[in-house]
């Protein structure tokens, strides 16, 4: 069976160098970004079938790397991670078509379960 | 003790301040009430950043500043709040703040605070990230300084600083650039470029104010009296025992008498050029200017034997076995390889057997000069062994905390002394073989096979991988017996464990928080751990051999020695990166609480190293200043206290700043028990007013005892500062600050008590008496016997007892305080009775007993 791919799209480094080691432990094939430029010229290659991403950076936020995803890969889970979480923030993602919303500092167990469900998601939709 | 001049200056504070600057009486609960709430806050934040160093969380620098910030919020509204209700007596906290909000903004800044000329630290000074100033050599030390169980010589490091001043000065800079460059463009051979600039370099002249500097450290490591101690000057150069290993490359040296300590400075520094280090910085592609060194100076140890261990041996590390070596006198030998050495290949499991040794015939020991000439004549040669079996073991546990500790192999530098006494005299990453990293599939593999006894219980509270057999403590036996290496499995996380947390591999509590003060000292220590696991005591057997997967949350049966390798050998830690590391240091900055006696000369706003001292500091003096207000019982009667009914020997007055009384109270200057509605005071009284704990036959003093009680004053001396002079009990819905300023003794109980573990602390301070000091202190010392024994933090000093408890659930706080409200009762007049030392012993029993009585409720 192919393997779940995921990007991880954080300017804080720190967030894909420790994801990117527990997800392959999961089995996930993984992807990490700094900047939401080159996340999303990756993105214009392919579809990774789970994203995660923080929403404030530089360029292309969050939100704005979301709605982006969302148009390309619209099979695509994307769950949205932050430092700023807020109840607006976390309603206008979801309605942005986000799966989950985790507000950092957040568990490793948390979004591994997380993206166990996405996983899931998407699976089932294919 | 405050000196009589003291109690002049508290009395004219109190009585020459002028009303009109005063905060009004009925402000004062709200503005302490505020500052309760502050200190609350400030709290759960540190308790919340000392739960992100377990590994659990993923946090961002964001989160670190955001918190830093919120803190100082809290930490200047405190202060600002204690100066206005003190008429601003405490100007001097906002400087303090400042100093140490500055200090945590150049931490998250990103640059290493350098006080500017310093060219000397002592051990202790030494902070995580000052690798490239000291060295790493002096960096691991000053680590393994926070383990208590490990013993460490006196060092002191001389600078990244002080090697470039040294080049500097003498001009060494520009010619030794062009005599490497000559090597590496192979212009010239090793040996020319070597042995040129080692000669200019010990040609040079150590600029004054260093050689100053070098000369005093090293006078303050000679116990005061130059030339009665020998020194080990060794290289700790920068990149050396970090991810290079630079091992035996530069030179130290040994038994270095105080008027050599500047020429073997130089000695050192120049061994940074010597043939083997220039070649292996070519071959490691690292020749470059920014080779520098610094020294450290070690006090010697008066060796019996010393040697090297290697905690893991590196070419077979699936054997789980540890290879030792030692030699008689100073291990010189062992670490140059020369004959005369015994080895050991040793089992990493206790009681460590020996698996293989090798016995060689030694001479005469090597011994620092003085000893030389009565050594020399005794010192046959001779075939046993220079380690008992014992030595071995206690080695071995060292090296293994010390690994536990650094997650890595190790390569550690030990010396027994005389006394049988063992000191690390070096603790670096041993350099294995790096075998590719174990693959998800093949680790899966290796736990194929074991039983899963639980999983996903729980929180972790530090990530990592321990095994060993389980250790179930609930008593103060079991935590004495427990082994070295042991799980440790609990019901509860009671501070206590502490004491044994440096010996184990990995903890399991059923009842926990990980933002407890157990957690933290886990994490402190880096054992594996985790809380709440609900199961652990009913599923585990003592002495059942378990392997515990805090990185995945999972308990197996038996050892699996593929997931302990996998975590010492394979995994980069979480702790290697920038984020971990900056939280550390500001941790170092905010959470350590050095203020603990407010009676201590040293608490004052310049004794605040922390944030919580601060907050610590601004609690005490807010308190000081609400019971100063009022001068006695009808002052405080007349602005809302009330008075609590009783048949105790006892005028309470209580103050109720919100919550501590039921609202049906009202205006009523008489309070029933029943209407205490304090949490904490609840358990106090209901400890007080136990039957049969509180004496009220009138006790004959013996003459001696009048005697002394003749020429002692009053209570309000006690505490070095000013009292009430009423029994006063300061209430809150989970708050109590309760004074007891009984007869000639003073008692005092603060205490916080509520639903989230990590806010709940009690401290206890009672000290006086009527009799002499030899009395009072054997009450003291029951006191203090009594409350250590229930679990408390307890220091004593002469007839001063202080108490502390943090982090229980709300139950187990209700009980500690039902535990001192009889204790307040019972020894009240046990200093006229404790006759004899052996009373002490005696009313430990009887105390016990009236503890096992029911208690009315």
């Amino acid at each position: 069976m192919e393997k779940t791919t995921v990007c991880i799209l954080d300017d804080e480094a720190i967030v894909g160098d420790r994801l990117k080691p527990e997800l392959e432990d999961d089995g996930y094939e993984v992807e990490v970004f700094t900047d939401s430029a080159s996340a999303l010229t990756r993105v214009n290659e392919t579809c990774f079938d789970i994203f995660i991403t923080d929403l404030k950076m530089e360029g292309v936020d969050g939100m704005g790397f979301l709605e982006r995803v969302k148009e390309k890969c619209p099979e695509s889970e994307v769950i949205v991670i932050t430092g700023y979480a807020t109840m607006e923030t976390a309603r206008e993602s979801l309605i942005k078509g986000a799966y989950d919303f985790i507000a950092k500092p957040f568990r490793i167990g948390e979004i591994k379960a997380a993206v166990k469900k996405a996983k899931k998601k998407a699976r089932h939709r294919r | 003790m405050l000196k009589l001049g003291g109690v002049f200056t508290v009395l004219k504070n109190l009585l020459g301040r002028k009303k009109e600057n005063q905060a009004p009486f009925s402000d004062l609960f709200v503005w302490f009430q505020n500052i309760l709430k502050k200190n609350n806050a400030a709290m759960e934040l540190i308790a919340d950043m000392g739960g992100k160093m377990g590994g659990e969380f993923i946090f961002d620098k964001k989160y670190l500043s955001d918190n830093v910030k919120k803190l100082q919020e809290l930490v200047r509204s405190s202060a600002y709040d204690l100066n206005y209700i003190t008429d601003n007596q405490y100007l001097e906290l906002y400087g303090v703040i400042e100093d140490l909000a500055k200090k945590l903004e150049i931490e998250l800044s990103g640059k290493i605070v350098i006080p500017g000329a310093k060219r000397i630290y002592d051990l202790n000074e030494i902070e995580d990230g000052m690798e490239d100033l000291v060295g790493y050599k002096a960096c691991n030390l000053s680590r393994i300084l926070n383990l208590s169980e490990v013993k460490v010589p006196d060092s002191f490091a001389v600078t990244v600083g002080g090697f470039r001043d040294y080049m500097a000065y003498n001009n060494l800079f520009e010619t030794i650039e062009g005599a490497v460059k000559e090597y590496s463009d192979e212009q010239k051979s090793v040996e020319s470029v070597s042995n040129a600039t080692q000669l200019r370099i010990l040609g040079g002249e150590i600029p004054p104010e260093l050689r100053r500097q070098i000369l005093a450290a090293g006078e303050r490591l000679s116990c005061g009296k130059p030339g009665s101690c020998y020194f080990a000057v060794r290289s700790s150069a920068v990149g050396e025992d970090g991810d290079l290993s630079f091992a035996g490359l530069h030179d130290s040296f040994l038994n270095v008498q105080f008027n050599e300590l500047l020429s073997h400075y130089k000695k050192v520094l120049a061994s940074l050029y010597n043939q083997a280090s220039l070649e292996y910085r070519l071959r490691m592609n690292v020749l470059s200017l920014e080779m520098a060194m610094p020294v450290l100076y070690q006090k010697m140890i008066k060796s019996h034997v010393s040697g090297v261990l290697f905690t893991l041996d590196p070419n077979r590390p699936e054997r789980a076995e540890s290879l030792l070596s030692a030699s008689l006198g100073l291990g010189k030998v062992v670490v140059e390889g020369q004959e005369g050495v015994d080895t050991f290949r040793i089992s990493r499991n206790p009681p460590y057997p020996i698996v293989e040794q090798q016995i060689r015939s030694k001479s005469p020991m090597e011994t620092p000069p003085e000893k030389d000439a009565s050594q020399k004549g005794t010192g046959e040669p001779s075939g046993d062994p220079c380690l008992t079996s014992k030595e071995i073991s206690a080695i071995m546990d060292v090296g293994l905390i010390l690994e536990r500790y650094f997650k890595r192999p190790l390569d550690v530098e030990w010396s027994m002394d005389e006394d049988g006494q063992l000191w690390i005299l070096q603790a670096r990453q041993l350099n294995m073989p790096r075998p590719k990293r174990m693959q998800h599939t093949k680790l899966k593999g290796a736990t194929e096979g074991h039983r899963v006894l639980f999983k996903n219980r729980g929180m972790i509270a530090y990530r990592g991988i321990g095994a060993g057999p389980v250790w179930i403590v609930e008593n103060d036996q079991d935590l004495n017996h427990f082994p070295r290496g042991g799980v440790l499995v609990s019901h509860f996380s009671p501070p206590w464990l502490a004491k044994v947390i440096p010996r184990a591999t990995a903890i399991i509590t059923d009842v926990g928080a990980v933002t407890g003060h157990m957690a933290t000292v886990a994490r402190e220590f880096r054992v594996p751990t985790i809380v709440g696991a609900e199961v652990a005591t009913e599923l585990l057997a003592p002495n059942q051999e378990v392997t515990v997967d805090t990185e995945k949350n999972i308990v197996y049966e038996g050892l699996i020695q593929e997931l302990i390798h996998h975590q010492l050998l394979d995994v980069p830690s979480f702790e290697t990166t920038r984020e971990f590391q900056l939280l550390r240091r500001l941790l170092k900055k905010i959470a350590p609480l050095s203020l603990t006696d407010p009676a201590d000369p040293g608490f004052t706003p310049r004794g605040c190293q922390t944030f919580h001292d601060v907050m610590r500091f601004v609690h005490e003096k807010a308190f000081q200043a609400l019971v100063q207000a009022g001068k006695d019982s009808r002052s405080f009667l007349r602005r809302g206290g009330k008075r609590l009914k009783s048949h105790l020997p006892l005028d309470l007055v209580l103050i109720d700043i919100g919550g501590g009384l039921a609202e049906e109270v009202g205006k009523e200057m008489y309070v029933e028990p029943e209407k205490i509605t304090s949490t904490p005071m609840k358990a106090l009284w209901q400890g007080l007013s136990s039957p049969n704990v509180w004496n009220t036959e009138p006790i004959p003093v013996d003459f001696k005892g009048l005697m002394s009680s003749l020429t002692r004053t009053q209570s309000s001396e006690l505490l070095g500062n000013a009292l009430p002079s009423v029994n006063l009990a300061v209430l809150g819905s989970n708050y109590v600050n309760l004074s007891l300023p009984l007869g000639y003794h003073f008692t005092a109980v603060d205490a916080a008590i509520g639903s989230s573990p990590e806010n709940n602390n009690i401290s206890f301070r009672f000290v006086g008496g009527v009799t002499d000091i030899t009395r009072r202190s054997r009450r003291a010392t029951l006191l203090a016997n009594i409350l250590e024994k229930a679990g408390f933090k307890v220091k004593m000093n002469g007839d001063l007892v202080i108490a502390r408890a943090i982090n229980l659930s709300e139950e187990q706080m209700m009980h500690q305080l039902l535990l001192i409200g009889k204790l307040i009762g019972f020894a009240r007049q046990l200093d006229v009775l404790m006759k004899n030392d052996e009373d002490v012993a005696y009313y430990f029993q009887k105390f016990r007993e009236q503890l096992e009585k029911p208690v009315e409720t």
